[in-house]
């Protein structure tokens, strides 16, 4: 079931006094219970089989890469000296990144009562688990000995007779990133518990009752219920709020730490973050303009709901433009010749390619959103925000690369090439990404109905007028 | 409905289906008393709370406590694990870096937190909860869609079917109902059990294969799934290898090779011989040991006496594995024996037993050139403990571990090391460079220690030798410092322990000669006996 | 938002719309007596120790920094704002758009400092000083070119040209709101709102090089990347406490009783717990960068805030410009009671000073702070200069409503209420 935009209403507008409606058509608590639970239950379409069966090969190939890795070790990449940091840890950055804007939008909106969000958390919220998932892989496996990788937590070891070594940001990292992976995990799962209530009282199947049942915990929807789930949800918002901000700053900490030449700017951490929304946001609309059309629910994710998150992309995509520029002009101030270097490298040395590549995806393609026409048309951001990942990705490249291939000491100086298996497993990674991304499509509820039905009843309210 | 009133009633619950209606009827419940009640909705509704006068909540107390104890967890382990229990230097940053420790100390206080948020709010909601009397009428299944319920507990105080169905009937809804349980069994089906307690029972049985293993021990080596580098390739000492001639992993030095710290201008002190006396002597000799001892000499040297010693020079600079017989510089340990051999091979005249052998012929030194003190003594005690106790024992009787375990498996060409006690070892007869050079060089079968011990460390054995032979055959008269009340009474002691010893002796012999005697006495009995038996049996 | 609770819309005539009389008075005493109290704390320093003209303007340029700061906190306030189209500020976003005025004088508050260049040499800013080079050993070659961007000719331009933008951005903003007061037109808000955006990316690059150019560039040879930013979050933090502050003392003397409700100061105070982290998380990230990495050029700047009583000072600041505070204005009760959340405000204003004085004293020659006579004269030349534009500000104040009378979405504002 469809819930078709009605001719002419265009929420984009509002008029200064009135706030836009968020939710469309003449909806009602029902149509917004029928149209995300049919996602859920009836057949896969077409386009879901095909996008699930490459997604799942994708996600088959990124495995026997990753075993291939292991058995036969680092070796398999393009890591060479002096780039021992190569596309593992430039995939690690932008996979974590993309995850921030899920919980952006999540928590920090919520914070800021943005009542439009409420039909686009769920969605980015798994998003950002997802992220987390593909990002935690490749530190997992870059370590060299992945079986090993247990060492890195603060448990008494009876062979290593030692501890981990916290003066680290690697070992920071650990905390940020597992974190993170698990108060989004309780956040998402905590969101999800009412909406998993609606599907198990709509199972017609045993067994699908039965499982709905047990992850919805029994929940009634109590009141007295809701009024603690609430306190936990505004709770859970405020402590994810500052996450997001801590766990990209401690990923730029890895570089920002160091001393090598266009890593150690005191701008990084904030820098990162603003990077990481941007990308994540880029992301969240990459797969929410198809899904809305496909699974229907143009209603529910207005143009409105786009507008806003274009905006937000022309906002931080901005920051991330002041902060290229602070960047080159203070390399300049400092006069440190290394820090000089490292900039016209980038710019002019062997991998300029790369960086005008950044360049343009990052700091010119986003400023087209100062166009409310771009802005509202569907076709057009996801273009916008392909190139916008695509640039970010390349940032972290840039960043990551020439940094270490050009540094002190001349001598050390050297190319990077990438090999089969590091493309493998950045393509790979978004068939992880995408495969969890369908199977969430599939079984769980991808709207939070509860609060889209409170948007709702907000709207129902200032459009009556206040009869109390 | 005359079922329902043998089932318990739990409640009464109304149905409506907007949220001004529902927050009309729970005000009216709310002024008419009723405390025990609950509203049940698809999604939050705001001013519900103050509707129907729900108190707020502690959570957020719990989450402050539970977040505090993060921090404090995140410091604690940090200060504890480096800069305590294991603090190392890395990049000159103080043990207790705090700056350092903060990012960890800030996402542990979240993850904490967040914890203490997540689940301390189902604790306190008492979720999770499959069983609830309210699920039982199918009608509240729209309670996550789109109806709204209002809710009275029997338990509340002031609770009367009749009033409250009446209450409820009077608020704007169309549907009154009474709370009971339905029919569905209230016990959890067994097969639900059953799959729990396989699950759990499988899951133990790799513990307890791991346990086992910790255990018990196993002439396999270790199963390795990874092997982690385990399995070295690198050679270990006296292994074969292939890739030398001699096929020996490890490698000699090369000829000529001074260890570092080694590099003395004093021959005397590296050899224990009086080297202008040999030189008198024999002056060949005493080139050879220059030049094997002092590579900075060797060129004067070489060019001096050229003509004279041409094949002892091409015999001596070729650092080759050939024949060390002839190569009395690279067979170092065994130096003094094979200048003997070779001496022997020269001389085509009398039998070796004639010629005074070189050992004898060479001008030892005669004192230690060490300045003794009590850390020389006690460097020797150690270095003879590391390296000479092994077989001459720690009393340097000669009966060190080696020779015990020797003797247990009856080794069939095993010597006993000498005893540091005999006569012919003593320094009269014995002088300190001669034990010194028995040290470096080895003799018979004992290998030379020139190469593990230092130069000083070996004339500090040499000193702690002496003393351990005087522990053994000292006279009291040797000690001259010693007054006389306490010589004598050094001397009764001496007189004493030799007489216990003894007695004591003499006891077990006369022990050893009755038990003797007794047993031939009950042999002769038992002969006795069967010749008595045979007798009687012959005679029968 | 639920409206049950909203008053009956009152006449923009109405009396708690305007100054109230008792504040009013204080104009001409505050301006005169601030002036007055500037310029005697100034000269106070200016006879302090050897190098009296350094520690006078140094003493004079952290007063202008700390005003400076509050005003252009205000600016980006409104700004965001309008970005945002926000609905619970409109009840206090005019005191911002008054206090974001006071850029024009102090435009003109700051041509001291701009004087010290032009007839001094060295007199502030040591980069000034064509033998500090020399003096300090320092790399000659690394100094003409740093030279090349700051001298005074160029500074002075750029410093004009960021007081033009600003300028230029808070009388835009400014006259369409006051405008809007009359008209009531929907059409204002829309244009504000379009503008808001470019407004917000000129306010973004000129705090930045402001702040390089004024602070960072009295350690000459001291860089840092982020230094904008935190200049720039101290200064959100300081505007967010001055409008609790200033709600506050407006409702006790009878202004906008029914208006700024409990449901503000609990935003208000929620925003301000929220920017004392970001500042904390700013300035720390800042120092952990800089202490890691070790880099003797880098960490000068906080040896030298490290050492003697300037240990003291950071770690007042550790312990009560980030601590006490961010525990203090964590509680939902807090924010709920207004006296509270002013009092925090008032209290966190004194430590933004503490934080100006932090970034800029240090740097004065010999590194010596005149003792309390010192402390002493800063806080007068500080008080007199606040005092001052205090003053102005009323001025400014009594010919305006002190609330957006007709701005559509006042009875939004109102109404709100939080969660």
């Amino acid at each position: 079931m469809s819930l078709a935009i009605p001719n002419g209403l265009d929420n984009t507008v509002e008029q200064p006094g009135e706030r836009a409606p968020l939710v469309l058509g003449d909806t009602t608590y029902h149509d917004i219970t029928e149209a995300v639970c049919q996602v859920a239950e009836r057949k896969p379409s077409t386009s879901w089989v095909i996008g699930f069966l490459i997604s799942f090969a994708l996600l088959q190939w990124l495995t026997i890469c990753i075993l291939y890795l292991i058995y036969t070790g680092v070796g398999v990449w393009g890591n060479r000296s002096p780039v021992f940091w190569g596309w593992p840890i430039v995939n690690f950055v932008f996979w974590v990144g993309i995850g921030h804007a899920g919980t952006l939008i999540s928590a920090i909106l919520f914070l800021f009562r943005q009542e439009w969000r409420t039909s686009i958390n769920r969605a980015a919220e798994a998003m950002t688990i997802f992220a987390v998932v593909c990002a935690g892989t490749f530190p997992g496996i870059h370590v060299g000995r992945a079986w090993l990788a247990f060492w890195l937590a603060p448990y008494p070891s009876l062979n290593l007779w030692m501890w981990p070594q916290f003066r680290s940001p690697l070992l920071w990292d650990v905390f940020a990133v597992s974190t993170y992976g698990t108060v989004s995990l309780l956040f998402w799962y905590m969101g999800m518990v009412p909406d998993l209530a609606t599907f198990r009282d709509r199972s017609v199947n045993k067994w699908r009752r039965m499982a709905y049942g047990v992850l919805s915990l029994g929940w009634s929807g109590s009141s007295r219920h809701w009024m603690r789930y609430e306190k936990a949800y505004a709770l859970l918002a405020a402590f994810a709020a500052p996450l997001v901000l801590s766990v990209h700053t401690i990923v730029s900490f890895d570089f920002a730490v160091s001393q090598v030449p266009g890593w150690h700017t005191t701008i990084f951490p904030p820098y990162f973050v603003a990077g990481a929304i941007f990308s994540g946001f880029a992301m969240v609309l990459t797969l929410m303009i198809p899904a809305r059309k496909m699974l229907g629910l143009e209603n529910l994710i207005t143009i409105r709901h786009l507008d806003n998150m274009c905006k937000i992309i022309l906002a931080t995509g901005s920051i991330v433009g002041l902060a290229y520029g602070t960047e080159f002009f203070i390399a300049w101030y400092g006069q440190v010749q290394e820090e000089m270097f490292a900039f016209t490298n980038r710019a002019f040395g062997p991998y300029w390619w790369a960086y005008w590549t950044m360049v343009t995806c990052n700091v010119i393609s986003p400023q087209v959103f100062w166009f409310k026409k771009i802005r509202t048309t569907p076709w057009m951001i996801v273009t916008v925000c392909i190139f916008v990942n695509i640039g970010m990705w390349f940032e972290r490249f840039v960043i990551v690369v020439t940094s270490l291939s050009r540094d002190y000491l001349p001598s050390a100086w050297a190319y990077f090439s990438p090999t089969w298996v590091d493309w493998s497993m950045l393509i790979g990674s978004f068939g992880l990404f995408f495969t969890l991304f369908l199977l969430f499509c599939r079984l769980m509820p991808v709207i939070n109905m509860a609060e889209t039905k409170a948007t709702l009843a907000k709207q129902y309210h200032v459009s009556n007028d206040g009869d109390h | 409905m005359s079922e329902n009133n043998e089932k318990k009633v739990h409640g009464v619950v109304a149905e409506y289906t907007s949220v001004d209606t529902l927050l009309n009827a729970c005000r009216r419940v709310r002024d008419a008393g009723y405390e025990k009640t609950d509203a049940f909705t698809p999604f939050p509704v705001h001013g519900i709370d103050k509707a129907l006068g729900i108190k707020p909540t502690v959570l957020p107390w719990i989450v402050l406590g539970a977040g505090v104890t993060g921090t404090v967890t995140a410091l604690v382990m940090q200060i504890w694990m480096n800069s305590i229990d294991y603090p190392y230097i890395i990049s000159g940053k103080p043990f207790l870096s705090l700056p350092a420790f903060m990012p960890v100390a800030f996402e542990l206080t979240v993850l904490f937190a967040s914890f203490g948020a997540f689940f301390g709010m189902w604790a306190l909601n008492g979720l999770p909860k499959f069983s609830n009397p309210i699920f039982t009428d199918p009608r509240f299944d729209r309670v996550t869609d789109d109806r709204f319920f209002l809710y009275i507990d029997a338990k509340d105080g002031q609770f009367d079917r009749g009033g409250v169905e009446k209450l409820l009937g009077d608020t704007e809804t169309d549907y009154v109902q009474t709370v009971v349980d339905d029919d569905s069994s209230d016990k959890v089906p067994k097969p639900f059990f059953m799959m729990w307690g396989l699950v759990v029972g499988l899951s133990v049985i790799p513990l307890l294969v791991v346990l086992k293993m910790r255990v018990s021990h196993s002439s396999q080596p270790r199963f390795h799934v990874f092997y982690d580098m385990d399995f070295s390739p690198a050679k270990d000492a006296q292994q074969y290898s292939t890739l030398f001639r001699d096929g020996r992993a490890m490698r000699p030095d090369v000829p000529g090779t001074v260890a570092r710290g080694e590099e003395q201008a004093n021959l005397n002190y590296m050899t224990g011989i009086d080297m202008e006396a040999l030189t008198a002597i024999d002056p060949s000799r005493a080139e050879r040991l220059v030049r094997r001892l002092n590579p900075y000499f060797q060129s004067e040297v070489e060019s001096a006496q050229e003509p004279n010693t041409d094949t002892e020079k091409s015999s001596t600079d070729e650092p080759s594995q050939g024949d060390p017989e002839k190569n009395p510089a690279a067979a170092g340990d065994t130096g003094p024996e094979k200048a003997k051999a070779s001496q022997a091979d020269a001389s085509d005249t009398a039998p070796a037993a004639a010629k005074p052998s070189v050992m004898e012929t060479t001008p030892w030194l005669d004192s230690n050139p060490l300045v003794l003190n009590e850390k020389v003594l006690a460097d020797g005690r150690k270095n003879f403990g590391i390296y000479c106790s092994v077989c001459h024992g720690m009393n340097g009787s000669g009966n060190g571990l080696v020779n015990v375990r020797a003797q247990k498996i009856m080794s069939p060409d095993w010597i006993q090391p000498s005893s540091l006690h005999q006569e012919t070892l003593y320094a009269d007869k014995y002088p300190a460079g001669k034990l010194f050079s028995t040290i470096s060089n080895g003799i018979r079968k004992m290998p030379g220690y020139a190469g593990q011990i230092k130069t000083r460390d070996r004339w500090a054995i040499v000193a702690y030798v002496r003393a351990l032979q005087l522990s053994r055959n000292a006279s009291i008269e040797q000690f001259k410092d010693i007054d006389e009340p306490e010589q004598a009474k050094i001397l009764k002691e001496q007189a004493d322990a030799k007489k216990a010893l003894q007695e004591k002796a003499d006891a077990d012999a006369k022990a050893a000669k009755k038990a003797l005697q007794e047993k031939a006495d009950a042999d002769a009995k038992a002969a006795k006996e069967k010749t008595d038996a045979d007798a009687a049996k012959a005679s029968s | 938002m639920s409206e049950h609770n909203a008053p009956a819309p009152k006449s923009s005539d109405d009396p708690a719309f305007t100054l109230p009389a008792s504040l009013a008075a204080l104009r001409l005493p505050l301006c005169v007596g601030g002036l007055i109290v500037m310029l005697f704390g100034w000269w106070l320093a200016s006879d302090i120790g050897d190098h009296g003209d350094n520690f006078g303007m140094s003493v004079y340029l952290t007063a202008a920094v700390y005003c400076m700061t509050i005003v252009l906190g205000c600016l980006f306030f409104v700004l965001i704002q309008h970005l945002v189209r926000a609905g619970w500020s409109i009840v206090v976003r005019r005191i911002a758009e008054l206090v974001m005025v006071m850029v024009i004088p102090m435009g003109i508050l700051f041509i001291p400092v701009l004087a010290s260049l032009w007839t001094g040499e060295g007199t502030l800013y040591s980069w000034d000083n064509p033998e500090y080079a020399i003096e300090h050993g320092l790399p000659l070659d690394v100094w003409q070119e740093k030279l090349r961007w700051l001298n005074q000719g160029w500074f002075t331009v750029r410093t004009i040209g960021y007081f033009a933008v600003w300028s230029a951005l808070a009388l835009f903003f400014f006259k369409n709101s006051v405008r809007q007061d009359k008209t009531g037109e929907k059409a204002i808000t829309d244009k504000m709102q379009y503008w808001s955006g470019p407004a917000v990316m000129l306010f973004s690059l000129t705090t930045t090089f402001a702040a390089f150019d004024w602070v960072m560039s009295l350690a000459p040879m001291w860089f840092s990347t982020m230094f904008g930013v935190y200049l720039f979050a101290g200064s959100i933090l300081g505007a967010h406490c001055l409008l609790a502050v200033v709600s506050y003392v407006l409702q006790k003397q009878g202004a906008l009783r029914d208006e700024v409700t409990v449901e503000h100061y609990h935003d208000l105070g929620k925003l301000i717990f929220g920017f004392v982290f970001f500042w904390t998380y700013i300035s720390f990230s800042q120092f952990l960068l800089i202490w890691y990495g070790n880099i003797p050029e880098e960490t000068e700047w906080f040896y030298v805030r490290q050492i003697g009583s300037w240990g003291y000072v950071a770690l007042a600041l550790i312990f009560f410009h980030w601590m006490l505070p961010f525990a203090g204005t964590m509680s939902r009760h807090v924010r709920r009671r207004p006296g509270l959340v002013c009092a925090w405000g008032a209290y966190l204003l004194i430590m933004h000073y503490v934080d100006v004085y932090f970034m800029i004293m240090p740097t004065v020659e010999d590194g010596n702070v005149g003792g309390v006579m010192g402390v002493v004269a800063s806080i007068l030349c500080v008080v007199g200069m606040a005092g001052l534009l205090s003053g102005l500000c009323l001025g400014l104040a009594q010919q305006n409503k002190v609330v957006a009378v007709r701005d559509p979405r006042l009875g939004e504002s109102v109404a709100f209420e939080n969660f």
